[in-house]
């Protein structure tokens, strides 16, 4: 059956089901048992085709909003198409993807829970209806009543990651689910591919192994890894940061962060650049009065290393002054 | 430039000006540095200590040159160590000498207990007043070194009937250390480079703001003293890979163990030792000096580490030592190949060779680098992963670094130690191999977490030091009296050039030491345990409302009263109330943590519960809302929610402490259950009448801390009462109530005066039948 016949026999049978009560009353109870099971019984040929369930409006209404109902429902409204340029929807989207299939393929798989999505370029007048504005949203209708406020997923405070859905899920619901991420192992492949490269580099040269004994290469790899660390690339990483800050008043950018407590990606760069830039300064300085060579090239190199120390240091002293308020000396 | 917190600067000053001359000095020809060493700190003798006047008596003596280098030598160290030790005094001489902030008062209060008690019933100490009640056993889970430590000096000075109180031994016992860091730093990096730039690491390790961050005088901790352990166990591992005597790695091994006995920090040398056989193996660098060094070192290091109760078998158990152990069998079976080598022919050991390194080494390396890998690295990763345990993320210690604390930390070190590393890996030797593998491993855990700073400083002055000694070295001097061959005509850069750098470079200096002259005095000499606030004509208050506080607990309460109060309180509680606590800063059971937590996010009748299940007489909290103090309970609060959450997730959502809009707020828009929590109640009781601000347009109950009008004015307490509140309101504590009497009965009691008038004779008889079938009734139930 494909969808479009499902949707199609639903508009069917929704427009019957008012009529139904008053032609038969004596089979209210039977029919709506009837249309009970129906119901669960679609939904669980849905999940166990999918384990999230793509919804569109008649579809939402009828599974989700229309009152016969014994399961709970959890609900992502999203916008996934590329051109919504929503980049936290597909972030959201995969955790959402891991909670369902660990629900899916648990063995306390039940009718008692389904996880569906509505997106916003097929449902948007479920979002019209929910006067709902934002994207993406967790929800959950509970088997009974209407959804109240705490059945709206705070993603805002909490996060998506799956373990705090679950955990959100087991409050709502008393289902639990423990959420089994699959194994990441493109790290390990990278790894394992890093390593076969550089042996296979190494093996087809072989007999040329000079490159490794140079000491130049060694040093330049040792100083990177101070740079990106003493420049807080770590911290970067850690916590995220953005890249620079734009006023929404007037436009301007800015690249250095105001507070002592934090960084700006673009900021930790300008300063790997001046801490490099003063290293390099004292790296000449030694280098003019050690080399053998015309006194004149010596002496220049020697004041463009000077001035690469003075002059970085002083600007890498004025950006700290900047964030430290009221540094100067007392 | 003459007052006193400018005395460091000028050590300093005069120190780098003395090491400039020293600096020309390696091959032989003094006269010129001398000249240039004297007219640099010319300007600055005055407000220096008396060490100048000595060294112009020197130049008399310089026809003999070894006497006047090593005497110069010694003098800069002295200097070096005292100039360290006297910048770590801010917090003495402003307050007094006191022990800081948290940590230090539990250690303190073992010191005292292992002084009184003696050795043995320190090891056996059950200590019976902190975690109520389950209690701690305290000799089996602690690093005893710098306990042992301080009781050692003060049995030394006792015995010499120098009577001093345990607690100034403890106060200065981390300035002391800091000079004999200066000493081993020194040695470490002449045995790394050469004397000038062990001399110029000395005075920098001396003042540098990421090491004083830890061992000001009061900060009785066990870093203070490990860095010292770290910094001699370095240098003699050096010792011994260079001459591969078994002395200098005994040697080494002692101090490995004194490390191991005082700070957690050991795991970073017997990983990084072995990281540097690796390592050398890998560049082909084996020798039996390195084969000796290493098995010797590895064999009794782990006899002798393993001696530590804390640590016990967990040098062999645990994945972070097992890089050492795998390591030791790679050298073995290096050796062994080394050792067939020369009884095999060319043919049968190329065949052995590739068997056994292809199986051999292939298994070991994978073991080491997947051991390595989960152990360590994981460990030290998983630091930022475990987020979500709220215990570990609410310590700011467990943060990463921003670029910001590396300069604020260690200032223009940062921006030219990897010149110093340039060079060690230029001029590549066995002992270099090892500083660079320690800049790079040490720079990655400063990167992880704040707290690593400390391992990282160290290094940071060596390579500072060979950077700066090195341009020193070549641009101080005069060019006419230091040409061997006086036809050397290429040499000369010019006096001019020569002494514009030399200066600017002396510059550079001058405002490091500055620098680390400002953070130690404004940043990291705050004792914590007194607060100060300035006036804006200058003048200081000192609030010691802590003290005070604990100090009525010690007065007013019973001996084996109970305190509950957030953990961050448990230690100072401890030592200075000596009253029993529940909860303390050794977090090692979270989930009374959170039953702590718990009590305080609920409601008082909730709380009481909690609070008689654990035997609370008194409950101490720490609320700044009226001289505007950010580090109190109610801005800590949401992590008491979060932690109490955590065990506890059907009682306490954090979602109920915020406001619909997801904001945590004080005032009448806050949520009504934090409005209505045990904490708040706790914080704000009375404060509704209370006009902080006298003449300034603020309501009554205004909080100075957050910025915002109490929302709840009218609080009642039922089974608590104020004890005590501290003179500026800083410390509060209440009292818990015994339970009430039974509640009278809300209906009246049943009369039995009968309506009638008339009596029957049955009555009192059945009354009498009655009253018998109670007492029969109670006796059963009693049996």
């Amino acid at each position: 059956m494909s969808s479009s016949d499902v949707t199609n026999f639903f508009f069917l049978f929704q427009n019957l089901a008012p009529t139904l009560p008053i032609m038969q009353p004596s089979h209210l109870v039977t029919s709506l048992e009837n249309l009970l099971s129906e119901k669960v019984d679609q939904m669980m040929e849905w999940s166990s085709r999918r384990s999230v369930v793509r919804m569109n409006g008649d579809k939402f209404r009828r599974f989700v909003k229309a009152p016969p109902r014994n399961y709970s429902v959890i609900v992502m409204f999203t916008a996934l198409q590329p051109q919504r340029q929503c980049s936290v929807c597909r972030q959201a989207n995969e955790e959402y993807q891991v909670l369902a299939n660990s629900w899916r393929y648990s063995s306390a798989f039940s009718n008692k829970l389904f996880f569906t999505v509505v997106d916003y370029d097929e449902g948007a007048d479920v979002f019209q209806q929910l006067n709902m504005n934002s994207a993406p949203t967790f929800m959950h209708f509970p088997a009974k009543g209407k959804p109240k406020r705490a059945d709206t997923f705070d993603l805002q405070r909490i996060g998506f990651a799956s373990e705090q859905l679950a955990k959100w899920i087991a409050d709502r619901t008393d289902v639990q689910i423990r959420v089994f991420r699959p194994p990441n192992y493109s790290g390990t492949i990278a790894l394992a591919l890093l390593v076969s490269l550089v042996g296979g580099l190494l093996y087809l040269r072989r007999n040329n192994l000079e490159f490794i004994y140079n000491k130049t290469g060694w040093a330049m790899a040792a100083l990177c890894v101070v740079f990106a660390m003493t420049s807080g690339q770590m911290w970067n990483h850690i916590r995220g940061p953005p890249y620079a800050h734009k006023n929404p008043q007037n436009g301007q950018v800015s690249y250095i962060h105001g507070s002592s407590q934090a960084q700006f990606v673009a900021e930790s760069h300008i300063i790997l650049l001046l801490n490099a830039a003063i290293t390099m300064g004292m790296v000449l300085l030694n280098e003019a009065a050690t080399s053998k060579g015309d006194v004149g090239k010596r002496r220049i190199i020697c004041l463009v290393g000077l001035g690469l120390v003075v002059f970085f240091f002083s600007f890498l002293l004025s950006i700290f002054r900047s964030k430290y308020h009221g540094y100067p000396y007392r | 430039m003459k007052s006193s917190p400018n005395k460091g600067v000028l050590l300093q000053y005069w120190l780098s000006g003395a090491l400039g001359g020293w600096g020309g000095t390696s091959d032989g020809k003094h006269k010129a540095s001398t000249n240039a060493g004297g007219s640099v700190h010319g300007n600055s003798r005055p407000g220096a200590a008396g060490g100048g006047g000595g060294k112009v008596g020197l130049s008399g003596g310089l026809t003999q040159p070894a006497g006047w280098q090593s005497l110069l030598s010694f003098s800069i160290l002295f200097l070096a160590c005292l100039a360290g030790f006297s910048s770590r005094l801010f917090a003495v001489i402003r307050f007094e000498s006191i022990i800081h902030e948290f940590d230090p008062w539990f250690n303190y209060r073992s010191t005292h207990h292992l002084t009184t008690n003696g050795f043995y019933e320190f090891l056996n100490w059950f200590d019976e007043r902190a975690w109520y009640p389950l209690g701690r056993i305290v000799g089996g889970t602690v690093y005893p070194g710098l306990m042992v430590t301080a009781g050692l000096i003060h049995y030394v000075l006792n015995l010499l009937h120098i009577t001093v109180h345990i607690r100034d031994v403890c106060v200065f016992l981390a300035p002391v250390f800091s000079g004999l860091t200066a000493i081993s730093t020194f040695l470490l990096t002449r045995e790394l480079w050469n004397q000038g730039a062990g001399l110029l690491a000395a005075c920098f390790i001396a003042i540098v703001p990421g090491y004083i961050s830890r061992s000001v005088a009061g900060s009785f901790d066990n870093e203070g003293i490990a860095i010292f352990a770290l910094q001699f166990t370095y240098y003699l591992w050096v010792k011994s890979v260079k001459t591969g005597s078994v002395f200098w790695t005994i040697g080494c091994c002692l101090s490995y163990f004194y490390m191991v006995s005082a700070w957690g920090g050991y795991v970073f040398i017997i990983n990084l030792i072995p990281l540097h056989v690796f390592v050398l193996l890998l560049m082909q660098r084996y020798s039996r000096r390195v084969y000796i060094a290493y098995s010797t070192f590895y064999i009794v290091g782990l006899v002798l580490s393993m001696q530590i109760p804390f640590v016990g078998f967990q040098p062999i158990r645990t994945s972070e030592h097992m890089a050492a152990a795998g390591v030791f069998a790679l050298l073995q079976a290096y050796a062994f190949l080394q050792y067939l080598k020369d009884r095999l022919t060319r043919q049968e050991f190329q065949t052995l060779f590739f068997l056994g390194v292809s199986l051999a080494a292939g298994m070991v390396f994978l073991t080491v680098i997947y051991l390595t890998y989960t152990g360590l690295y994981v460990r030290l990763l998983t630091c930022y992963a475990k987020i979500h345990i709220p215990i570990i993320a609410s310590v700011s210690e467990h943060q990463p670094t921003t670029w910001v604390s590396f300069f604020f930390d260690l200032h223009i070190l940062v921006c030219t130690f990897p010149a110093g590393l340039w060079f060690c890996i230029k001029n590549i030797n066995d002992e270099r191999v090892f500083v660079a593998l320690y800049a790079i491993s040490a720079v990655y855990f400063a990167g992880v977490m704040v707290r690593l700073m400390l391992t990282l400083t160290p290094v940071v002055c060596m390579l500072s030091a060979v950077a700066f000694s090195s341009v020193f070295e070549h641009y101080m001097g005069d060019d006419t009296k230091r040409e061997k061959p006086p036809e050397k005509a290429e040499e000369g850069l010019g006096p001019n050039i020569k002494s514009i750098v030399t200066m600017l470079m002396l510059m550079l200096l001058m405002m490091f030491a500055v620098h680390c002259t400002w953070v130690t005095s404004n940043a990291y000499s705050s004792p914590s345990v007194v607060l100060a606030s300035y006036n804006h004509d200058g003048t200081r208050n000192i609030l010691d409302d802590f003290r005070e506080a604990y100090y009525w607990l010690r007065q007013n309460t019973d001996e084996h009263a109970r305190v509950m109060s957030w953990w961050d309180y448990g230690y100072q509680i401890a030592g200075m109330a000596n009253r029993t606590t529940l909860v303390d800063n050794n977090t090692w059971n979270n989930s009374h943590i959170a039953l702590v937590g718990k009590a305080m996010s609920s409601n008082e009748s909730a709380a009481y519960q909690i609070m008689r299940s654990l035997d609370v007489d008194y409950v101490l909290i720490i609320f700044g809302g009226v001289i505007g103090y950010s580090g109190d309970d109610i801005n800590k609060f949401l992590w008491m929610v979060r932690i109490a959450e955590g065990e506890h997730p059907k009682d306490i959502r954090e979602s109920d402490y915020f406001t619909p809009q997801g904001e945590f707020r004080v005032d009448k828009a806050g949520s009504p259950t934090l409005l209505n929590c045990l904490m708040y109640k706790m914080s704000y009781y009375r404060f509704g009448e209370m006009q902080v601000r006298r003449g300034a347009l603020t309501p009554p109950g205004f909080d100075r801390t957050r910025n915002a009008e109490i929302g709840n004015k009218d609080i009642k307490f039922k089974h608590l009462e104020e004890a005590f509140t501290s003179e500026h309101w800083l410390v509060r504590i209440y009292k818990v109530k015994k339970l009430d009497n039974r509640e009278p009965l809300d209906h009246k009691l049943r009369s039995v005066v009968p309506k009638q008038k008339y009596t029957s004779k049955k009555v009192p008889l059945m009354l009498g039948g009655e009253f018998a079938l109670q007492v029969w009734r109670d006796s059963f139930r009693f049996s």
